[in-house]
């Protein structure tokens, strides 16, 4: 923060009043005008796909935009573990300095309580387990692939820095990364099939709100996960379609970005093994 | 002539295929990634030239037509999309080929000249040129945010692969201040988004066009504000260029040539989005102009007081860049023109310059200016693709940067700015001066006796070509610039609605 004393330190804190006034300023003349747009269109349609709005608004209407956001988890993993060793380059034909690389934190388990040591592998199996649970209900409840991977991964990391290089959940390197490589890959291929089929990448054939897809894909993508909504006036039903294999392949890219970052923070990084 | 389509078939495969090939070399790490890496960059290049105009919206949803209430798929009629809209038009045609070609030089260059372990490297290098492609496709603020965050943290990762403490130093500053950059699009989108309701840029403007949002204009200011501050930090305007130049400094200078494009390509889309979206808005040219001005004036300067050739680069792409945002700025037809063929030309130009730096590695990776290696000497052929590279940036004819700087220039005069036309005549001709000092102390002067290495060096014959290649690109548009113009003028007719 040193940076940030003196004059500089003035200017900055003169841009922030004026950014924090401007924004706030907008917020208020904003307050009761805010135009719905075209999200009432789709909340008005969002039955049509999975009985969870928000399932349906990051995963069908803007299906895309949450690729995006997965692939921003990946390189997040992907730059933080190249930060700490992995996959740093260097010109054949000319000497330069060694590449800066972390060592390994260094472990104290001996000082480890009675109750952590005995409770800490049930909490990690525990976690794990119900990052499966999570997953499994993307489309009806307001869990999904992200809450799942960060919820895996948190167990893997109580396991790790309670019981060090002795943790019982070990993942090696090319599985961390083989599960995050899986999950986008995954996602990015699931818009394969409305692809060659419809044209449009990533449409929802198992849904097929709009009627683009055969009838025989319709029932392949869609049966498999097929909800009914009973109520007094009847029993609906409806289908999330890819949405759900979607969560699925984004736990796993979860999993593998953050685990990737967690493994390379924890135990440094060399070559060998990969 | 864009087609009527929103379905087109290519938009898909520029994103989905070099994402899957990064996810495929990072996970081999070292084996079978040059054949991939390379098929992956040829195809790609083969796409951005055989693909025909359109639209795709992703996810497969139409469009709703306000007076009819009826969904349509047909782009033509008028609709509040409900699918996240990608154009590929002239504009990306011209823009997304040259990114494409770069790519592939850069890929090949990366898998001849460095250690092994490049999967990573590689994986960010095709992770870079799709959020460029991405960039300058999208029609949609809420994901050109995310395209503008995954590339700067992308670029964070490319200026750390060296993996000296220089460049982790850049990069994690980079990294750092990036954020403020996403941050103030995730603010600005929001405004936009609270005031129209709507994320795709065209529905947003026709909602502008069509409702006075009167007292709400202050909303739209304050969006601005965060827009040019996204703008600045992805581009590496003034006041925020020693991070970006740090970055192109620290990368190799294949790399750089990757970084540079993309800065290039997020200035010309963002400083389109705009202008469109804020255009009306007074003061709103005025701003653009002047951090334009400030960063071409700043970007040179420090460019001449630098020691190091790679560094002189660096500072002069800053600079440059400030000729692309002058004619967006300007938002007039010839200074669009100007604008946009500048960030062609200067992808260009700064390619044969960054080749050529990366050529020196090949001598033993000096590029301080401080001493004289005689390299005219050694690579005759390196020296002289130099030289054509510093003539092609200070806008001397018959090489590309001459053009646009010409039409930048009439553009200023015809808006009543003859001091910023004279600015831009100096600006180009200390660059001259600036690279001309670089290129004679580490090209032309002779060798002090006792470091000379007399020793022959053997320079990648791809390397050789790529410059040859760009050296020839630069001068057929500066002798018939007619070859750029044709794709960039019926995009400046839309964007100006002529």
């Amino acid at each position: 923060m040193e940076e940030l004393k003196g004059k500089r330190g003035i200017i900055a804190l003169i841009a922030l009043i004026i950014i924090t006034i401007g924004f706030l300023s907008s917020l208020i003349k904003l307050t009761g005008r805010v135009n719905p747009g075209i999200s009432e269109v789709y909340n008005a349609l969002a039955y049509l796909v999975a009985p969870n709005n928000l399932a349906t608004w990051v995963y069908d209407w803007r299906g895309f935009d949450t690729l995006l956001e997965t692939a921003v988890i990946y390189v997040g993993g992907l730059v933080s573990a190249l930060a700490i060793g992995r996959g740093v380059v260097q010109m054949k034909k000319c000497k330069q300095e060694s590449p800066v690389t972390s060592k390994p934190l260094e472990f104290r388990t001996e000082s480890l309580t009675v109750i952590l040591k005995y409770l800490g592998i049930p909490a990690s199996i525990l976690l794990l387990s119900y990052g499966i649970m999570v997953v499994t209900g993307s489309s009806t409840s307001g869990g999904g692939g992200f809450q799942c991977g960060v919820i895996m991964t948190s167990g893997y990391l109580l396991a790790a820095i309670l019981y060090g290089k002795d943790t019982p959940i070990k993942f090696g390197k090319r599985f961390i990364i083989g599960i995050g490589a899986i999950g986008l890959g995954g996602y990015a291929l699931l818009g394969l099939p409305g692809y060659l089929v419809t044209g449009y990448w990533q449409y929802n054939i198992g849904a097929d709100v709009w009627g683009l897809a055969p009838s025989i894909l319709h029932i392949i993508f869609g049966d498999p996960f097929r909800l009914s909504l009973i109520l007094k006036e009847g029993v609906f039903y409806s289908t999330p379609g890819i949405i759900p294999l979607i969560n699925i392949a984004e736990a796993f890219n979860v999993i593998g970005a953050i685990g990737l970052i967690y493994f390379a923070f924890l135990y440094g990084w060399s070559d060998e093994g990969e | 002539m864009i087609e009527s389509i929103s379905n087109l078939w290519s938009i898909p495969l520029l994103v989905i295929i070099p994402m899957l090939t990064a996810i495929i070399v990072n996970f081999l790490y070292d084996k079978a990634i040059k054949p991939i890496a390379i098929s992956s960059a040829i195809v790609i290049l083969i796409i951005s030239i055989i693909s025909p105009y359109g639209y795709h919206w992703f996810c497969g949803h139409p469009a709703l037509n306000p007076e009819t209430l009826t969904f349509t798929f047909n782009p033509n009629i008028f609709g509040y999309k409900l699918s996240l809209e990608f154009i590929f038009g002239p504009l990306q045609h011209i823009m997304i080929f040259i990114s494409s070609l770069i790519l592939l030089f850069c890929v090949i260059l990366s898998t001849i000249g460095l250690t092994k372990h490049q999967g990573p490297y590689i994986a960010l290098l095709f992770l870079l040129f799709m959020s460029s492609a991405i960039v300058i496709m999208v029609n949609d603020l809420y994901h050109l945010w995310i395209a503008v965050e995954i590339g700067s943290l992308i670029v964070v990762g490319v200026a750390a692969a060296s993996g000296t403490s220089i460049s982790h130093k850049a990069a994690l500053k980079y990294g750092l201040f990036s954020a403020i950059s996403g941050a103030g699009l995730a603010v600005s989108l929001a405004l936009i988004l609270g005031l129209t309701g709507f994320a795709n840029i065209s529905d947003a403007i026709m909602y502008l066009k069509q409702f006075n949002i009167g007292e709400m204009s202050t909303v739209l200011y304050i969006a601005f504000g965060f827009f040019v501050l996204s703008w600045m930090y992805a581009g590496g305007l003034a006041p925020i260029h020693p991070l970006k130049s740090e970055v192109y400094g620290a990368s190799y200078p294949h790399a750089t040539t990757l970084l540079q494009a993309q800065s290039k390509l997020m200035l010309v889309a963002i400083g389109i989005i705009m202008l469109r979206l804020f255009g009306m808005l007074p003061f709103v040219k005025e701003v653009m102009i002047f951090l334009s001005v400030i960063t071409m004036m700043i970007g040179v300067i420090m460019a001449l007081i630098q020691i190091d050739f790679r560094w002189i680069i660096a500072y002069l792409i800053i600079s440059h860049s400030g000729f692309v945002t002058l004619g967006i700025g300007l938002g007039t037809y010839e200074g669009l023109i100007g604008g946009i063929f500048q960030a062609v030309n200067d992808i260009i130009y700064m390619t044969i310059l960054l080749l050529c730096c990366e050529a020196l590695f090949y001598f033993g990776g000096k590029t301080s200016t401080k001493e004289a290696y005689g390299i005219a000497k050694k690579s005759p052929f390196i020296a002289t693709a130099t030289i054509l590279g510093a003539i092609a940036a200070s806008g001397i004819p018959p090489f590309n940067g001459f053009q646009s700087e010409i039409i930048l220039i009439q553009a200023c005069l015809k808006e009543g700015f003859p001091e910023i036309a004279v600015l831009i005549l100096m600006v180009s001709v200390t660059t001259f001066i600036a690279l001309l000092r670089g290129i004679y102390r580490i090209f032309l002067k002779p060798p002090e006796l006792q470091s000379y290495d007399d020793s022959n060096v053997d320079l990648p014959k791809v390397l050789i070509i790529g410059i040859i290649i760009f050296i020839v690109l630069s001068i057929i548009i500066g002798i018939y610039p007619d070859i750029v113009l044709r794709f960039i003028i019926p995009v400046v007719k839309e964007v100006l609605s002529i």
